[in-house]
């Protein structure tokens, strides 16, 4: 469904005029147009409010835009029927601030999760979560559940549950938004390793500090317009 | 299926997997599904303990007022067994006019038998009973009539059997009749109105039980709203996210069934020893009889079916979630 070839040349996301009014009368996004590439990454930023996380969802299909198109892929989300949306979320692994794990169960079982959703036989599931867990350097917490950890562990798992069914296009909203400076630094070094594998990634954060740091492609928001496209030669 | 799980957006990659590895896939789903269910159900014994037995209490009761209609029906047939017309006739006929009067009657097209009855054969069934036989042995004279015991042919229907006890009732040599078959017909009638109500009252309580289970899953879907989001947020298609619930439902319903079942088998217990004494007093031939069980059998898997359509129902209505259309 999605290039995973790094080299595609086609995009992963593609934004077209895309506008959000939310009932209410509230303007999230207006007419935003931008592409990533594949096995590029980027970040979204802007002040609280900016439509950073409107457009996150809009990706996910959490939202449906009000007006342009998206493209994840070669799908046009907007064609994408109520049916259709687990489809598209299996490809999309999503990465959340408060990163809604399931507290009563076991970290092996909140990252299985997608598996299991996915219909992957058990053997294969028990696999590729340890694969998953040892990438973000948990899998001697298997057993435990995501009470018993720390703020940066439970994001971490919260991680290994967005790439462990391989998805082409990981999205984070906010991923550091609870962590302290050195935390934020190690999680925000694991997208960047996701990317180097040919992962398209795209987090949206309203931390400067990390965003200089990790010298990626920045998008600016304000007020849901997009105010700036800064490419990664040029962060500074 | 295979088209089914495609419309349905499921799960499986299809042109990744076999046939053997879908249907391996579609297990190992539905084995998560059913322990998730059946973790919950564990996790809250007391909830589930009380919707278990407000729910079986619910499917017991329309089975214990059919126990007892089934019995006392059979009560019914045994005391009427056969509807047979008594004839007494006046005392002044002699035995050959009875003789007579007999073979005439044993002419007619609706009568199937004519059993004749001589003084003397009631005395002596007078005598066999306890506590009468002091008293009729200082009469001088047998005081009892011929009697002619009337059986109508079978199949005779109600209204062709009253003009047979009308044509009885105008011989000139009855003196009274006896229609057993009207208070019969009494029975028959209040029997079919007891049937219609425990049908309607089975038909409510079921609902009843529907109504339970249907609120159980939904508190059940409340306590787990976040998992449910998660579950979404993950890619998993409506019917994933549903299937535990109807395990559930399943498990509800099934469960109570047996709950049911072992109510009624308390309930015969407990009445089978007061049964056989009334039988007993009533002279034999008389068997409490409990529910078949086939029937038993069938209440467990009729009320998971109850179960599933009450979760299915409440799944509808509490798990449309908010996705965007």
């Amino acid at each position: 469904m999605l290039p995973a070839s790094p080299q595609s040349a086609a995009p992963v996301i593609r934004f077209d005029q895309v506008s959000k009014r939310y009932p209410g009368g509230h303007d999230a996004l207006s007419q935003i147009s931008f592409e990533l590439g594949a096995g590029e990454m980027a970040f979204v930023t802007g002040h609280s409010g900016a439509g950073k996380s409107t457009l996150l969802k809009l990706l996910g299909l959490l939202e449906r835009p009000s007006r342009g198109a998206v493209m994840v892929g070669d799908v046009h989300l907007g064609t994408v029927r109520r049916r259709g949306i687990p489809r598209l979320r299996r490809q999309v692994g999503m990465v959340f601030q408060d990163h809604r794990l399931l507290m009563d169960r076991s970290v092996f079982a909140n990252v299985e999760l997608p598996l299991v959703v996915a219909g992957v036989p058990a053997a294969e599931r028990g696999r590729r979560v340890r694969a998953a867990l040892e990438k973000v350097g948990l899998l001697s917490h298997e057993k435990k559940s995501p009470p018993a950890l720390s703020a940066g562990e439970q994001q971490r798992v919260g991680i290994a549950r967005a790439i462990v069914g391989k998805p082409p296009l990981l999205i984070a909203d906010e991923p550091t938004g609870n962590l302290d400076p050195q935390l934020a630094v190690e999680i925000m070094g694991l997208f960047a390793e996701f990317q180097q594998v040919g992962t398209t990634v795209l987090v949206a954060t309203h931390d400067l500090f990390l965003i200089k740091r990790m010298r990626k492609r920045v998008i600016v928001l304000d007020h849901g317009r997009m105010v700036d496209d800064v490419a990664a030669a040029e962060v500074v | 299926m295979s088209r089914r799980r495609a419309r349905r957006g499921d799960p499986v990659p299809a042109a990744t997997l076999s046939v053997r590895g879908r249907i391996a896939a579609w297990r190992g789903q539905h084995a998560w599904s059913l322990h998730a269910s059946l973790q919950r159900l564990a996790a809250h014994p007391i909830g589930t303990a009380l919707t278990l037995t407000v729910m079986g209490l619910a499917l017991a009761l329309p089975l214990a007022f059919y126990l007892a209609l089934g019995n006392l029906q059979r009560f019914g047939a045994a005391l009427g067994e056969s509807q047979a017309i008594s004839v007494f006739l006046k005392p002044d006929l002699g035995a050959a006019g009875v003789a007579g009067l007999a073979a005439d009657l044993r002419g007619r097209t609706d009568v199937a038998a004519v059993a004749l009855r001589t003084p003397q054969q009631g005395l002596a069934e007078l005598s066999a009973m306890q506590g009468f036989g002091p008293g009729l042995a200082m009469l001088a004279d047998n005081p009892l009539p011929y009697v002619l015991v009337v059986t109508p042919r079978a199949g005779l229907d109600a209204r062709a059997g009253q003009a047979l006890v009308a044509a009885l009732r105008a011989l000139p040599a009855a003196d009274r009749v006896q229609d057993n078959s009207a208070w019969r017909g009494r029975l028959d009638a209040l029997l079919a109105l007891g049937r219609r109500a425990v049908l309607l009252l089975g038909a409510l309580l079921a609902l009843a039980a529907l109504l339970v289970v249907g609120n159980s899953v939904r508190q059940d879907i409340r306590a787990h709203a976040e998992e449910v989001a998660v579950l979404r947020l993950v890619g998993a298609s409506s019917g994933f996210v549903r299937r535990p619930y109807l395990y559930a439902g399943i498990c509800y319903g099934f469960g109570s069934g047996v709950v049911a079942v072992a109510l009624v088998l308390l309930l015969e217990l407990a009445l089978a020893g007061p049964a056989a004494m009334l039988a007993t007093a009533w002279g034999g031939g008389l068997r409490f009889a409990g529910v078949a069980p086939s029937l038993l059998l069938a209440v467990p898997f009729a009320a998971a079916l109850l179960g599933w359509l009450g979760a299915r129902i409440a799944g509808a209505r509490h798990l449309a979630a908010a996705e965007p259309h």
